[in-house]
Formats: structure tokens, sequence, C-alpha cells
């Protein structure tokens, strides 16, 4: 087993865990400081695979293009919350695989916050941003789901507006919450759907307008320049 | 010159002031106690002022709707307490619930503001000093990133403006489905073009030996005497504070029933070192502010 | 000894179905030697000088060898070839990969893993060598195209290099940095004894320090001389290369020049005193009328203020000026002057807040943006590459008219039919010039605007450009231009107008406008002014020499 995959499943199985634990035990609002230490958790096995896997600079500029056009996409288009950010993520881990997908999220985000401030929302929507890479990456490896366009469009409207949607307002709860009752987190998400549906439109019509047009893309770099081979059989 | 180059606490090894914000933000995240909120919150807005000036103020203005507000919806979503003020929709409006309201609402504030200040002192390469021996290969990533948003935003104006001019864009008074579709056609040239200058990227990055060895790291900031001794007393102050925190010495209980562990008395020094903790980028400016002052009114 | 010795090189791309890039090429270049490579594009330029370093070279079937200090330039190491052959590309943009300007110096020393003490040392006597200091700490993104490109050559000269490659490093350049990035690669080599193998179209810039220059065609080398004996080499053989040539060679072979040819305009001066002992009896070319000065104007701007920001400084300072219908138009100026900013105060995306435009009679702000960009104006950004969004040059241009027919006549008109089915991206600079031009000539304008169209073109797509402008012209279209491409413009412009500081300031033919400038104006005009008058390009001096010559006669 590589090494990646042994950090990932202690992670899952006993560190995070702890980290919950301790939780328990610690005074005040600590229930964002935990997320927030959860979150990084997750994110370090993909951050070690990756730096394990020592991309060769192709890959490399792909990446960091697809990841700083997650920060685009939220200035290119001029209307409110209607931003193709997560097609852009999901695009990735359909092309690259989950793990490179998460990679693209996770930078992405972090990306855009050195550009719009960074704040204790960030190691939230890294990690959130990534887990839409993962998702797609799994969902769209190859044998699985068709690789259609209004299929990736339906596929990225629900993960939008059932899971990484609600994922990022839980990160609002934790910051903002005064308790967590049912009571109090059912505004924050009720308030958070419209954004998240209209992200989720979106991105499923980037899908289905340039859904395969942009794999094509990144077909083209792979084939053109020959670079990329990519593990991508679905974690 | 930036306000923030100015700044005695900036120009600190970044070591320094990443320590001190995951410390005022963590620290500020266990403690719910009033009078350290409110302690956090000045030093925040001080801080801010002083590294933002006059823009700074208008964020702290700002920010007091939204400490009002928070604070008296608390009460209308938490209805424990003992001290009832008045009944809303039937439902009791409590004191308890209120200063609760104010405790979390001050705390949002505090961060908010420690996050600005954040994002004023640790600038990307100060982010990189720190993390591009640890990991590599994602700093490397992030970097490249930080160089590629800005060259997009403008190619996106100039990919726009070339679609304009020969009709293709849309114009002035288009709908909005026509400037999302148009948005999104001039994303994908965008991406086109970004990915082929990337291979050249690529291949500027293999002529200089990328990946030939075990990557080094330029260091533009170096470790001072001062740096080690702020780290030092950070370092004291964080064992102090955590262990007041261990014996409840910042333990506040509101709702339903209201504790409060007094500040003064037997706890007064934890109260002293989490101020001494949070003042250290002021007192940094003040010191370095007088010094000037001083040698200057020499001359 | 040699420093690189290819021997028998032939290469052929994966991609090229059996076609050869590289034809059996062979020769040496000596430690110390600045040797200039010329040829078309496509002639086998790039992919020579990506052979000589085999972690840029693409796939392909290969060949011969390149020996490197002796051993084959494949065996050495990762490590050596980033560290001893340094290699910078046309891209300024594109090869930078950090954000900082210090931490691009210290790239490659990161990727050799250097210590912080000689990575210090280096970085500072990098900068100070570049004159760096003053942008060491600022971002890449506000860099200028100069700059970026001098950050490239210094990063890579940090690693000190035994040789340094340049793949035409100033094509993306104005002239001014361009010349001092060019002397700049030329005190590395004689200050440091640095290898110098550069490719380039600026020929002008070059040839008078080159040691030596290969001349390629088709992939095989067709001359490879002293620079001062190339020129007759070509002249000889009728090859188009010759038309790259600088302008005192052109002149000197092209009127039938004797004894030794010169290269700079210096020694172009002293050759044509000493051929004109008594001055020159015919002194300027019979004025002909220009037929088109007088026609009805297409386009008029009146009095155009603007500035991008209510609190930045104006950069439009009551621009005006009236374009003849069915003329080609040239504004020139230095760079940052505003002259692309006044191209988009006539499409309307810069709204001048004082000022009147009129395209064909009716005031800009009366056309509805449909109306405006369809049957009347179009403009042809700086950067092709702007205007491509498809994946193949057919359904660009399809893109902006479903009618074959016509897609087909514009096609045919600029040459790009061969190039129909290929990916934009992989088109060559002059290539993506021209088919982006078919793509904004399918919205039928009757006045064009182009924007710097010959920025990193050499000379003969230069020359097939102008054709197909002359085509235009024919057809009554009016071309509007600005370029930095003196040369270009006296060559081929109506009209020249110079702006400065904002302003148009004068505006006059081309014989008259650079014929009356003394620093702004042609190679051919400097080096002839003190026997001629108006004589603005090769062909005007060759042909007063040649008249002076059958006066003699």
């Amino acid at each position: 087993m590589k090494r990646s995959r042994i950090v990932m499943l202690v992670m899952l199985l006993a560190v995070i865990p702890a980290t919950l634990l301790l939780g328990l035990k610690l005074p005040g609002r600590s229930y964002y400081l935990l997320s927030a230490l959860v979150a990084l958790e997750i994110l370090i096995p993909f951050f070690m695979a990756f730096e394990g896997r020592k991309p060769q600079p192709r890959e490399l500029v792909t990446v960091a293009v697809m990841s700083a056009l997650v920060t685009i996409a939220r200035v290119a288009v001029p209307l409110p919350s209607f931003k193709p950010t997560f097609a852009v993520i999901m695009l990735s881990g359909i092309a690259f695989g989950p793990e490179t997908g998460f990679i693209v999220g996770a930078l992405g985000a972090l990306g855009s916050d050195f550009f719009y401030g960074q704040g204790p929302f960030t190691p939230w929507q890294m990690m959130a941003y990534g887990m839409a890479g993962v998702l797609a990456g799994i969902g769209f490896a190859p044998g699985r789901l068709p690789r259609k366009n209004w299929v990736m469009g339906v596929f990225c409207f629900i993960c939008t507006v059932l899971f990484i949607g609600p994922l990022l307002d839980t990160s609002t709860v934790t910051i903002i919450a005064t308790t967590f009752t049912w009571e109090n987190m059912l505004p924050i998400y009720a308030s958070g759907l419209p954004v998240n549906l209209t992200q989720g439109a979106c991105s499923f019509l980037t899908m289905l307008l340039f859904g395969n047009a942009i794999l094509e893309k990144l077909e083209r770099v792979r084939t053109q320049y020959g670079m990329m081979e990519t593990d991508d059989d679905g974690l | 010159m930036k306000r923030e180059e100015n700044d005695a606490f900036s120009r600190c090894h970044p070591a320094v002031g990443f320590t001190f914000f995951v410390g005022a933000i963590g620290l500020g995240a266990m403690i719910m106690h009033p009078a350290y909120i409110a302690a956090s919150a000045v030093f925040a807005v001080t801080y801010y002022c002083l590294l933002k000036g006059a823009r700074g103020m208008k964020l702290v203005a700002l920010s007091i709707p939204l400490f009002l507000f928070l604070t008296f919806a608390n009460p209308l979503v938490n209805h424990d307490g003992q001290r009832v003020l008045t009944y809303v929709f039937g439902k009791p409006y409590t004191f308890e619930a209120l200063l609760y309201g104010m405790v979390i609402a001050g705390m949002l504030i505090a961060m908010i503001l420690w996050a600005g200040c954040y994002n004023a002192v640790m600038t990307s390469d100060k982010f990189m000093t720190l993390f591009g021996g640890m990991i590599p290969t994602i700093s490397m990533l992030l970097l490249m990133v930080l160089r590629l948003v800005p060259n997009m935003l403008r190619k996106i104006g100039q990919l726009a403006g070339a679609r304009r001019c020969i009709g293709r864009g849309a114009a002035e008074n288009a709908t909005k489905k026509e400037q999302a579709a148009d948005s999104l056609n001039v994303l994908s040239a965008l991406m086109t073009w970004a990915l082929e200058g990337g291979v050249i990227t690529a291949d500027s990055m293999k002529a200089r030996g990328y990946g030939t060895e075990r990557r080094s790291s330029f260091q533009i900031h170096t470790l001072t005497g001062q740096d080690i001794c702020l780290l030092g007393t950070m370092g004291v102050l964080t064992v102090m504070i955590v262990r007041l925190i261990a014996l409840g010495g910042t333990a506040a209980n509101y709702t339903p029933i209201m504790e409060i562990t007094p500040v003064t008395g037997r706890y007064v020094w934890g109260f002293a070192a989490y101020c001494a903790f949070l003042s250290l980028p002021t007192v940094l400016y003040i010191k370095e502010a007088v010094q000037w002052h001083i040698s200057r009114s020499g001359i | 000894m040699a420093h690189f010795e290819i021997r028998d090189l032939s290469f052929t791309y994966a991609s090229a179905k059996g076609r050869l890039s590289l034809d059996r090429v062979s020769f040496d270049v000596d430690k110390g030697q600045y040797l200039v490579l010329c040829g078309k594009s496509g002639s086998g330029k790039t992919t020579l000088l990506k052979q000589l370093k085999p972690v840029l070279s693409p796939a392909g079937k290969r060949s011969g060898e390149v020996l490197f200090n002796g051993v084959p330039v494949r065996q050495l190491s990762e490590r050596d070839q980033a560290a001893k052959i340094g290699y910078v590309m046309q891209n300024p943009d594109d090869q930078i990969v950090t954000d900082k300007v210090w931490h691009e110096l210290a790239f490659g020393l990161e990727s050799l893993g250097c210590d912080q003490k000689t990575m210090r040392a280096r970085v500072a006597e990098m900068a100070c060598y570049f004159g760096i200091q003053d942008w060491f700490h600022r971002d890449v993104a506000n860099l200028s195209g100069g700059q970026k490109q001098l950050l490239n050559l210094a990063s890579i000269m940090a690693m000190q290099p035994e040789v340094l490659i340049l793949d035409e490093p100033t094509s993306q350049l104005d002239p001014i940095a361009a010349s001092d990035f060019l002397n700049t690669v030329r005190k590395i080599n004689l200050e440091l004894g640095t290898t110098v193998i550069i490719t380039e179209h600026r020929l002008e810039d070059i040839f008078p320090h080159a040691d030596r220059a290969v001349v390629m065609d088709g992939g095989r080398v067709i001359a490879d001389d002293r620079p001062r004996n190339i020129g007759r080499l070509l002249y000889e053989q009728d090859n188009p290369m010759f038309t790259a040539m600088p302008t005192p060679v052109r002149v000197f072979y092209g009127s039938g020049g004797s004894g030794e040819c010169p290269l700079t305009v210096r020694d172009g001066r002293s050759w044509l005193s000493e051929a004109f002992p008594a001055g020159a009896k015919v002194k300027s070319l019979p004025e002909t009328k220009n037929p088109v000065e007088d026609n009805e104007p297409a386009l008029i701007m009146k009095e155009l203020w603007f500035r991008y920001e209510k609190d930045t400084p104006d950069i439009m300072r009551g621009v005006s000026a009236e374009v003849p219908t069915g003329s080609l138009y040239a504004i020139v100026g230095g760079n940052g002057a505003g002259k692309s900013t006044t191209l988009k105060a006539i499409c309307g995306i810069n709204r001048p807040y004082r000022g009147k435009i009129r395209i064909f009679g009716k005031p800009v702000e009366k056309y509805r943006s449909a109306e405006l960009f369809s049957r009347c104006l179009a403009m042809l950004p700086q950067d092709p590459k702007s205007l491509f969004v498809k994946k193949t040059v057919r359904e660009e241009l399809e893109e902006m008219n479903s009618d074959k027919a016509r897609v087909g006549e514009i096609a045919a008109l600029c040459q790009v039919e061969p190039l129909l089915d290929s990916h934009p991206y992989d088109l060559s600079g002059g290539e993506q010039q021209r088919a982006a031009l078919a793509k904004v000539l399918l919205t039928e304008p009757r006045l064009l605007l182009l924007d710097e169209p010959t920025k990193g073109i050499d000379s003969f797509f230069k020359e097939t450009f102008a054709g197909i402008l002359a085509e235009l012209k024919a057809k009554g279209i009016t071309i509007v231009m600005v370029s930095h491409d003196v040369e270009f413009c006296a060559r081929y412009a109506d009209m020249v107008s110079m702006f400065f500081d904002g302003q148009i300031l004068t505006t006059d033919t081309p014989r008259r406008f650079f014929g009356s400038n003394s620093f702004y104006t042609t190679a051919a005009n400097r080096m002839s002014r003190h026997v001629f008058t108006q004589a603005v390009t090769a062909e005007d001096v060759i042909a007063l020499c040649r008249a002076n010559r059958e006066g003699e006669a």
C-alpha cells in the first residue's frame, strides 16, 4: 500500500476521532477550532500523496492553470453567485482523477483567498472545494458514469446543491451559530439554499455547454505535449 | 510606501506573524469570557486601524451594525435564561441570551478584524517562506496560481475586448443570459490560452532544472534576534493562557444560568498574559513610532 | 575546442509523418562565439536549438549527434544540462514561473538545491549586473515586457551557464526594449565570454556584433560565414532570406555595390559618401501624388480626451485626425503613448469624455453596437490569439459567418486555406495573424483597425501580410494601424502620423514624414540622408543609386 493511503487511513480512523474526542474536553466555542483542525487533517493525506508523486512540470502547470481558473471563475461572470467554480473543479477531477481533483479544488480555494481575503473559513473551503474534485473523480472514473455533457451537468448540480453547498454552509454554522441545534442551523442552511441552487445551475449550464469541449482541451495538452500519467483508479 | 510596510510587526519574520495570528484567532475561539473577548476586540480594532489607516476605520464602523444585529437577534432564537426582559411573539426575550449574543457578536467581529490584519500582514511571499520548505510541490503550485491569476485577469479583459471589437461579445445592454453565455465563452478561451502558455512555462521550469535535485528554498526573510525574542515571549504567554483555560480561569456560562469567573483576584495574571499577547503588534508599532520621534527630534 | 559539435543531425517530429524538420545539419560552435541563426519561420531554427538542450527536445525520430564539450549532449545529467546550457524563449510572460522578481531570480538555483549562502550571493550579483535592484521586490505582474524578458535572462544567468541559447528573445518587445535586451546579451558575451547562440528577426541590431551567421532553409544549413559575407552568398543564390538582411546590406548589393559590404548605418553612410564623392545629381525620387490623400474621410477624430479613472492622468489629450477612405493610415509612436487606447476609443470600448468620433460621417455613439461591428468597423487585436475560441481555424471562421462560400473566399484572400483544419494554437505567429485577420474580415468591415500587426512576425510574413492589406485597400477598405514598426510603415502606409504625449502631432506621407525626421526614422533614411532627400526605404535608396549611376554613364 502506498504511504499516502496509509496516512489517509490513519487520519480517518485515528487522528480525526481523537481530535473530535479532544474537542469534547475543550471549553468555549471550540467546535470552530475543531472543525478547522479536522478540515486540515483531511487535507494532509491528499497533499502528501501529491508531494510523494513528484509530478512533472507539465502536470504541475496544468494543475496550477485549473486552480487559477477556480479563482477566476469567481469574478469572470458578472452575475451574483452565478459562478462556474465547481464545474471547473469537477472537470479537473474527471480529467485527472480524484486525487489531483482534490488538489485543484483545495488550491483553488486557497489561491482565491489570497486575492479575496483569507479567514477562519479558509481550511473549510479548501476541504469542501477539494471534495468536489474527489466526488467527480470517483463518479466519472473510467467505467463508471458516462462522460456526457448532461450527465456531468446533472451530477455537478446534485453535488453542488446537496453536498458541497451544505458543507460550506456548515462552516458558516461553526463560525456564527451560537449553539448547535437544528433550530439554529436550519435558517443558515435555508439562507444558503438559493445561493447553492444558482451555483448549481451555473455549474450545470457550464457542463452542458462546455463539458466535453473542456475535457478535450485538457486531453489535447496531454496528448499534444505528452504528459500526465495519472493512476485514476477512483481511490 | 504602503502602510503595511510601515508597520514594525509586518516586517518581522513570517514565523512571528503566523504564530501570533494562529494564537490570536485560535485562543480567541476557545474563550467565551466577556472581558477576554472585549480585550481581543479592542486590540484587533487598534491594530487594524494602525495597519489600514482611514480605510480601516470604515470596516470597523461597518461592523457596529453587525454587532448590534447579532446581539439583539440571539434572544429571538435562544429563549433560555432567567431574567426575562420582555416577550416577543409569545416567547421569552431574556437578559442572558442577550448577553450571550453580545459575546458571540464581539467574538465574531474580533475574528473578522484579526483575519483582516492577517491578510494585510501575511502576504503570499511570507506564506511561502513558511511552507516552501515543508511542502515544496504544493507551495510551488500555489506560487504559480498567484502568478497566473493576475495574468488571467488581464487576459480576460483582452479577450472580452477583442470579441467586442468584432461584434461577438455581449454588448452593454445584453440580457443576463447573453452575459452569462458570453462570459463562459471567454472563460473557455482563457482556458485554452492558459493551458498553451502553461506548456511553455513547464519548458522554462525544465530548462532551469526543476525536479533534478531536492529543491532548496530561497529565504528572503531572515530570522533576527528580535524575532527569536518575540517568538519566545509568545511561547511563554501562550503556555500561561492555556494553563489559565485548563484551570477554568476563563470559564463563562450564560444560559440557562449565568456564571462568569471574575477577572480580578486569583486569575488576574491570566488576563494580563492574554492582553500582553494580543497587544504585541500594537506595542511594536508604537515603540517604533516613539523611537523615530525621539531620533528625529534629537537631530 | 568546439563547444558544440553538431554532426549530421536529422530530426522528424513524431506528428510530421516523415517530413524532415532538420536535414543533416552539421556545424561547430566555438567557445565564446556569438552565433546568429537565421531563416524563415518554419526553417527549423527552433527545432535545432531544442536539440541542443535535450530536456526541451520534443518527441520524434533523430539521427546524428550533438556533442557538448566533446560529450554527447544527451548523456549529460539533467543537472549539468540545466546549469551549463541556458535557454531563453520567445514569450516573456509564459516563461516566468513565480510571482515575485526575487523568487524568479532564485528559481533555477532552488532547483539545483543550492544553499542559502550561495543563492544570496548569486541573486545579489545578478540583480546588480542586470540593474534589477530597483524592482527586486516587485510582483512580476507589474513589470513591462522588456523587464520580464530581462528577468528571464538574469534568472538563467544566475546559474552561470557556459552557453546561452536564445530563441527569438525580442520578438514580443518594442524596439527600444529589444535593443536594450540585445545589448545586454552582447555585454554578457563580451564580458563573461559566454557562448551565445541566438535566432532573431532584428538582424540590424545583431549582425554588426555577431561573429558568425548560419542561415537555415527547409531544415538545412544553406550558408555559414561571417555576417559580412552572408549577404553576398544570399544575394548570389537569390535566396528570399536576403530580404531579411539589414538595410545597408540590401542597399549595397541591390545597387550593385562593390568592395566591403557595410553592416551598420554608420558604415553605410561612409560607403555612400565614397560612392558619391561630389554629391548625388538626382537627389530625390519624383514626387508622386498620393491618390487617396483627397478622398472623403472615413474616420474623423476631433479633440478626443480620455482617461481610465477619474484620478489618473489623461491618456488622450486632444487627439485629432482625419483618415481618408481607402488609405492605409499608420500611427507610430513610443510605448504607452496611448496609441492602442485610441484604437479602443474608436471601437467604443473606451469612451472619451470630450471630443467627437465620426465613422463614415456618422457619430460613433449614434451607431447601435450590432450595426457598428457588422459591415462597418472591426479591430484586429495585438495578440491574435485573443480571438481564438474554437478547435480548428475552420470553426473559428464559421463562427463569424455560416456562409461556406464566403468563408472560402476570405480564407483564400488571407492565405489560410491549407491551415483550415489545424488547431489555431498550432500555427506559427504569422499564420495566427492571418487566421485572426480572416476572422475579423468576415464581419465585412469597411474600416479595419490593426493593433501592432507586425509584432513577432518575420520579414516574409510581413510581406505576405502587406500583400493582403494591399488587396483589401483595392477593395476600398480603409485601414488604420498603430505600430512600432517604422520600416513597415515607411514601406506600405499611405499616411503616417506621430503619436506623442496623448496627441497626434504630425501627419504626412511616409516620404515626407520620415524624410524630415532624423532620429525617429528608417535605417535607409538615416543611412542616406546626407546624400539623398526623402529616401525612406531600401528600395528608394537603391532606385536613387541606380538613377545616379545611369546619369553618369
